[in-house]
This record gives C-alpha cells, structure tokens and sequence, in this order.
C-alpha cells in the first residue's frame, strides 16, 4: 500500500488541486492526505472559497476604472498617428525600378530610381512631420496596377491623391490640370497654362511638371513643347516619356523625340468635336489651344464626336 | 507577411481589446489614471509593431505583454514599487488613496480581494490578474513576465497563497466554509 504524504508534501498541491490545475498524482496524494487530516481538509476547502470569490473578480464592477475617456484620446491618437504614416516599397518595372509610397489618404509619391541606397536616404531624408517606413506590403496592391497599366491592361490609375509633397499651390493647380488630359493624348506646357488661368507662365508649369512628385499617376508625360518635342521627362529619363506615351499609341517620331502634330487627331479648345489636322485653320493654331489625340477611338474614349464637317470617322488618318 | 494598415483591422482590436486592458492596467498599476495612461501607450505601440506581427500571432496575449512590460517600466521608474510595498508592509487593510472604493460595495467579496491583490508584489500582481482574471493561459503569462510558463504558475500560486492569508487576516479569524 502506498505511503499517505504527510501535510508538508500536500502543501503545495493545495492550491493546484483547488485551482483544478493539478495533475492526477498530485490529486491523487491531496485526496488520500485529507481524508485523514483535518487540517489540510480545511485548508483545501478556504482554497476551493477563495476560487469562487476570485471566479467573481471577472464580473464585479471596478471602482474609479472607466476606460471611456482613455479609449476617445487613444482614437484620437490613432487618427494622428495613421495620417502621418507613409509607406512605401521599390519594385521592378518596364520603366526601371520605381518606388511608390502612399497614406491612408492616397498615394504620395511614385519615382524612377537608379539606386535604391539613395532612394532610401531620399525617404529617411524627407522624413519630417510623417512617420516613413518602408513596407513593401502596403503598397503592394498599388503596385499591381501600376504593372498592369504599363503592360497594357489597364488604361486608368484611378488612385486618390495625397499631394503632400506637391509644393506650392500654384504647382499643385498645374498637376491637378494636368490629371484631366485623357490617356492617349498630349497637350503643351502652354496649354496647361492657359487651363490654370496663367498663360504667360508656361517655363513655371514647365517647372512644376520637373518636380511631378507622383509621374505616371499625375501623367506629366502628356505635356509636350510648343514645337512638339518632347522636351524633358524625370530629370535625363526623355525615353521614359516616349517609351509610356508610345504604350498609349501616341506616335512618336523614332530619334527626334518629337511628336507630328499632322499625324495626330486634334480637339480645339473649347469644343467636343475631334477633327484631323487638316481641318479649316487648326494647320495655324498655337498648339497652346489643342489637344492631340493619337487614335479615334482615345477621343471617343473621352467622349468627343467626330467632326461633322472634316468627318474623321469617314476619313480617317493613314496610320 | 504584412498587416492591412488601412485602419479597420486595428480599429476592431482596439474595440475588442481596450476595455480587457485597461481593466488590467488598473490592477497592475494601481491607478485608475495610469491605466488610461498605459491603455494608450499599449495601444499606440501595437499598433506601430502591428505590421511585423506575424498572421498567427495571438493577438491578445501579446497585448497583454506590451501592457505588462509599459507598466513594469513605470513602476520603475516612478518609484511607486516602494510606496507600493510600504503600503503592504503597513498592513493590506489599508486602503490605498488611489483606490477608490464606494460604501456599496466595500465589504463585497471582490473588493477585499482586489485590496489584497493590490499589496502584491508586481509579478505575482500581474500574474495573478491574467491567469484569474483575464484567464491567460501560463505560456503567455510567462511569456509578458520573461520567465517560464512553470514560473508564471508558481507566481500565480504564491499570490492566492498570500491572498488566502490575507483574507485570515482581515477577518481576524480564518474563513468558514
């Protein structure tokens, strides 16, 4: 028969076996030990009281602890905290490595990068007011479109825009201008200008355009020179703009990154009828005025209508 | 793996959780003031760490780790150990100041209890608090104290231990069944 333990080796299984935690042989040694002692007996059952009244703590109201107060600062806190966090990743693209970054506003920045060393430095750099890290995940989503528009199964980047690396409000009306024109079309620096209501300042919209802090998204790439050059694009990057305006079927002559404005589709401001270039005086018009369409189907695409008297749609351009 | 940072997933943690953790704050720290304090921080820092959180995690025990080690570090640095311990020493009948506590309720079970709970020492506070209160289980417990699952248990046991004798002593007489 075996040994019943004695009150001092029990002592310590009281508590698990009241607890309901005890293992089978400490159980076992508790029950064989108070069947014969009192003591302990009592003990185990102050144990067993003490469970229940602690089972209560669970419910019983705490006195001064209201966590209301303390939960509306912390969403307020929260609310701060999530504006100020910008997120970004690098990926591989047709046009390069590019890095996107965005806020639970929108995306805030898309750039063409040789190094990504510097790009990050870039990032920790601007790092002011906002909270940046680098998480790939987050703009991950972001990134699959922006693929799918540069390979061509996507025509829209419809994003909301956070703007908060746009300087100056004038820089910030000539990209919201800039925004409108469709996919597939070109406009002067000029022209830009004159939307905005500043036609004198085509070299500043030239200007705000350099320091595009979203490219693509806001399509920069669309604006062109008076004489149809391409002129500039992302710093040096002239065949990034080609290379993307080619991808929207606007021609673009081969070495001279030039844009034929005879070989393209036009609208004159302010109308909604899209002629061929030949048509009445467009041949003289500054193409401040003009919008340039590469195809029939990008004009209808925004809703304009074929020329009721230059009929593009029965005499169409020779490709 | 990344977290959706898009705000509605950390939203319903905060809705799911805040209430649990400031409620334990209030016993690990004492103070009704402090746990609003610390119920934010938790909060804040969560929700920074948030995205390197693996999917799996246990989303709650981990909460609770972040508040147990924020109010360690306060009680630390706020010196309030000693106060704390004094105010044992000179008898868990005391009530403390910052322990309010109306007539209604006064002589229930549960505040005596708390009363007890509160002239602990920290770990055995906290431990005590998860495993009986929030009924965590010793693996994460031990995992917010930095020790064993083993020696979260015998934290736990060593308050009800404490707690038992401090019923006796209340009473002036041992407990009745």
């Amino acid at each position: 028969m075996k040994e019943i333990p004695t009150c001092r080796e029990v002592e310590r299984d009281l508590v698990a076996v009241a607890a309901g935690e005890a293992g089978a042989a400490a159980s076992e040694g508790v029950e064989r030990h108070v069947a014969i002692c009192r003591e302990c007996r009592e003990e185990l059952g102050r144990y067993r009281v003490l469970e229940g009244m602690v089972t209560d703590l669970r419910r019983a109201p705490m006195p001064g602890a209201d966590p209301t107060l303390a939960r509306a600062e912390l969403e307020s806190k929260l609310a701060d905290i999530r504006s100020r966090l910008v997120s970004y990743g690098i990926f591989p693209s047709p046009l390069g490595r590019i890095l996107i970054a965005r806020s639970e506003l929108g995306v805030s920045m898309v750039r063409y990068i040789d190094s990504e060393a510097a790009a990050r430095a870039h990032m920790a750099h601007l790092a002011g007011d906002e909270d940046i890290v680098e998480d790939p995940a987050m703009v991950e989503a972001l990134y699959r479109e922006l693929l799918d528009y540069l390979e061509a199964r996507n025509t829209h980047l419809r994003w909301p825009l956070d703007l908060r690396w746009a300087g100056s409000a004038f820089q910030r009306r000539v990209l919201e201008a800039t925004t409108q024109l469709p996919y597939g079309a070109v406009a002067s620096y000029g022209g830009i200008a004159k939307r905005i209501g500043a036609p004198e300042s085509v070299r500043a919209v030239a200007q705000a355009l350099r320091h595009n802090p979203l490219p693509i998204v806001i399509p920069c790439h669309r604006v062109i020179g008076s004489t149809g050059d391409l002129t500039g694009y992302a710093g040096t990057r002239i065949g990034l703009k080609q290379q993307l305006l080619t991808l929207e079927g606007v021609p673009v002559g081969g070495h001279a990154h030039r844009i034929d404005r005879n070989h393209m589709y036009v609208l004159v401001d302010p109308y909604t009828e899209y002629c061929v270039p030949s048509c009445g005086s467009i041949s003289t018009m500054p193409l401040a005025r003009l919008t340039l369409f590469g195809s029939r189907e990008r004009a209808e695409a925004v809703g304009l209508s074929p020329c009721s008297s230059c009929r593009p749609d029965l005499h169409p351009l020779s490709a | 793996m990344g977290r959706d940072m898009t705000g509605d997933a950390f939203e319903s943690i905060v809705a799911a959780h805040h209430g649990e953790i400031h409620r334990y704050l209030v016993r690990a720290t004492l103070r009704p003031g402090d746990a609003d304090d610390l119920s934010q921080e938790t909060f804040v820092r969560a929700y920074k760490a948030y995205r390197a959180l693996p999917p799996d995690a246990n989303v709650r025990a981990w909460l609770f780790t972040i508040a147990t080690n924020l109010s360690r570090n306060h009680f630390r640095a706020e010196g309030r150990r000693r106060r704390a311990m004094a105010m044992a020493a000179a008898g868990a009948t005391e009530q403390g100041p910052s322990w309010p506590e109306g007539e209604a309720i006064a002589n229930q079970a549960s505040a005596r209890i708390d009363r007890l709970v509160s002239a602990l020492p920290f770990k055995q506070r906290v431990a005590f608090t998860m495993r009986k209160v929030h009924e965590l289980d010793y693996d994460s417990i031990g995992q917010s104290l930095e020790c064993s699952a083993e020696s979260a248990r015998a934290h736990v046991f060593q308050a009800l231990r404490k707690i038992r004798q401090g019923l006796d002593d209340l009473d002036g007489v041992h407990m009745e069944r």
